[in-house]
């Protein structure tokens, strides 16, 4: 998978709790170097202490992922890398921020424009390397337009789009992977005030999930894998089926 | 939210923070909750906000050389142990249960089968923080009076932001087992002091339904760690428990035929055996909510510990009540404790023998029957057990702990818990 003996692998969201859980499988299976890249420096230096005490190489450079000119790109350069892994991504109370315009407008900007930006550069790397794999969270909130919430879904939505076309380009060249990983409902502090029902996976068990899918160079992994099924269920729905639930 | 008994659940405003810079220990009262494993209302905060640690769970620093780990107070004995077993480290001494946090296994200062060697969980934090409501965060050490205070001090003393927890070396994850089967209450206590020099992890399982001549037999079990068998650590859950059992499933006749059962499991009067840490230590961790099968009624755990100078009589006499009133359970567990203290002020562990059972919460007659166990705890000046307990009353904690006027000024004036407003009501 990699001639470098240490995975080398850049984060970009890295104080993301699944993404967190992604590292902590990452590293239970193999040696890693890794670059956490986030916001908060004290929160990613949280994060690198765990994972170095798992013995990775870790470390942290704290930007605003959400403005194009943080020039970020230049900590990449001159390196070989196995693994981009874009895990950054917000749930708001949905009604409070379609009654905002500008809430409106930086949630999209946290869940699709920032990570299509952030895509677009790794994957120029990855052209240039011929080799790699960038992995990137979506949601199963995506599969369907959904009352509850429709914001996220349609930027998760979009999100898979991309990748998609991302992956045809690459089509050619079977060394790249282009990986979509689909939670579903993750208990993680995220969600920590929605109720939680059997539905519900711990973010260990995703995170397990999420490195084995990236390991196997899966196109689209759902997280925990039943999630295709209820997503199949829930995807086929007539619409007047759905519009009697409060899905 | 609600304890591992069950019995009375709050609602309450509930806080979850993701870093320790988020953990708001102002306005309160608060109360710092873990996983929940306190089985009565000493980690419950009816009329307050509960503030939530589990996601607060990373690992600080791990020195390979020493065993030293430093960790945030909300990570799990469970995930400690899948991180050391493979390094070849274990908890210097582990609860019946992995599910509970570090936070929450200072906090109640828990014991295990190793107390006779290792004294409590409290006797290996060197160093931890403490977060008070007025936005303090303070380092305490061995020899702080607050340290002391904080170990089993219920969440009362602050929050524990992070911890050190000095590990043990291991060189398996299996250890090598006996179980021996006894008589009765004698035979066991002369195969706890046998066993003591020889065995690192002693406990008993009682028969709480056997009567008459069976009164008090059951299994002793010992056990040293291998020098073989590999270090892996244990499996995710596997089976669990999805729904409340109806009330009728747990009754004497259940109760009584599972017990024989479980004590004519081998033959002969010993048994040898390799087995893995999970089973041996905490044996219903592998199915989740177990706690399911008492019912929606939910249950509850009464233990105490008698002193040494007691004898056996007391416990004999508990036992024989706890027969009559074929009110048992399947998890009865005797254990006698060592000379080692713990620095806790509050700390439950003291030298004797303790007993530890549940019972399905049959209302009027599951009280009743305390009642009168309580009675017979009372008249040995035996010691009762917050963390597992809904309904001590608030002589009896007094009379239990005799250093709670020292622990009393350490108290965070912004912590609160409905154990502890019961207790000073």
């Amino acid at each position: 998978m990699s001639d470098s003996p240490s995975y080398r692998t850049a984060v970009f969201g890295a104080t993301s709790a699944i993404a967190g859980e992604t590292l902590r499988a990452l590293l239970a299976d193999r040696p890693a170097e890794i670059l956490l890249i986030g916001r908060n420096a004290d929160r990613l230096e949280t994060v690198a202490a765990d994972l170095r005490a798992r013995g990775a190489v870790c470390e942290v450079h704290a930007t605003d992922l959400l403005n194009p000119d943080a020039g970020w790109e230049s900590l990449l350069a001159g390196k070989e890398w196995d693994l981009f892994l874009i895990a950054h991504g917000s749930l708001p109370d949905q009604d409070a921020t379609l009654a905002d315009p500008h809430a409106t407008g930086r949630e999209i900007d946290i869940n699709l424009i920032s990570p299509v930006r952030i895509a677009a550069a790794c994957a120029r790397i990855l052209d240039k390397q011929q080799k790699g794999t960038l992995a990137v969270f979506g949601s199963v909130a995506g599969d369907r337009g959904r009352q509850s919430n429709y914001l996220y879904g349609a930027t998760k939505a979009a999100l898979e789009t991309f990748l998609a076309g991302l992956r045809h380009r690459f089509a050619d060249l079977p060394a790249v992977a282009i990986t979509l990983l689909k939670p579903g409902l993750t208990d993680t502090p995220m969600t920590a005030n929605i109720e939680k029902g059997p539905l519900f996976s711990s973010a260990s068990k995703v995170g397990e999930a999420a490195w084995k899918a990236i390991h196997k160079r899966k196109s689209t992994a759902y997280l925990p894998g039943w999630w295709r099924l209820v997503m199949g269920v829930i995807r086929h729905l007539p619409e007047f089926v759905l519009h009697k639930t409060k899905l | 939210m609600h304890s591992w008994g069950r019995v009375s659940p709050v609602t309450t405003t509930v806080d979850a923070p993701a870093w320790a810079d988020q953990i708001r220990p102002a306005p309160g009262p608060v109360l710092a909750y873990g996983l929940g494993r306190s089985y009565g209302d000493s980690c419950l905060l009816s009329e307050g906000r509960m503030i939530e640690t589990r996601f607060l769970d990373r690992i600080l620093d791990f020195n390979p050389g020493t065993g030293l780990l430093r960790a945030e107070g909300g990570i799990s004995l469970d995930a400690i142990l899948r991180f050391c077993v493979p390094r070849g480290w274990f908890l210097p001494t582990t609860p019946g249960t992995r599910l509970v946090t570090l936070g929450g296994a200072i906090a109640n200062d828990v014991h295990g089968k190793n107390h006779h060697r290792a004294g409590c969980f409290g006797n290996h934090v060197p160093r931890f923080e403490l977060l008070r409501s007025d936005g303090t965060r303070t380092l305490l050490s061995e020899g702080n009076p607050r340290h002391a205070a904080t170990i089993g001090g219920l969440g009362l003393t602050g929050i524990i932001t992070w911890a050190e927890l000095q590990l043990v070396p291991i060189r398996s994850a299996q250890l090598d087992v006996e179980l021996v089967r006894f008589s009765g209450l004698d035979e066991f206590l002369e195969l706890s002091k046998d066993s003591e020099r020889f065995w690192e992890h002693t406990v008993a399982w009682i028969d709480c339904a056997a009567s008459g001549r069976s009164l008090g037999r059951g299994i002793f079990i010992r056990g040293n760690w291998s020098a073989h068998g590999g270090l892996d650590p244990h499996k995710p859950p596997g089976a669990s428990v999805p729904v409340d059992f109806p009330n009728f499933a747990l009754n004497r006749f259940s109760i009584t035929a599972f017990n024989t059962l479980y004590y004519r499991r081998f033959f002969g009067r010993t048994n040898s055996l390799q087995q893995h840490y999970s089973p041996f230590f905490h044996p219903l961790d592998s199915v989740q909510g177990w706690s399911r099968i008492y019912g929606k009624r939910g249950f509850f755990q009464y233990q105490v510990v008698t002193p040494t100078g007691a004898g056996a009589e007391p416990m004999r006499e508990m036992l024989r009540i706890i027969a009559e009133s074929g009110q048992g359970s399947f998890l009865a567990v005797i254990k006698t404790f060592g000379e080692k203290a713990s620095p806790g002020m509050l700390s439950f562990p003291s030298p004797g023998i303790t007993l530890a059972l549940d019972f399905a919460n049959q209302g009027e007659s599951t009280l009743e029957l305390f009642g009168r166990l309580d009675e017979v705890a009372r008249s040995c000046d035996a010691r009762f057990y917050p963390a597992k307990d809904a309904r001590m009353s608030r002589e009896d904690f007094v009379r239990s702990y005799p250093r709670l006027d020292e622990f009393r000024p350490h108290v965070d004036p912004g912590m609160s818990s409905d154990f502890w407003k019961r207790m000073n009501a």
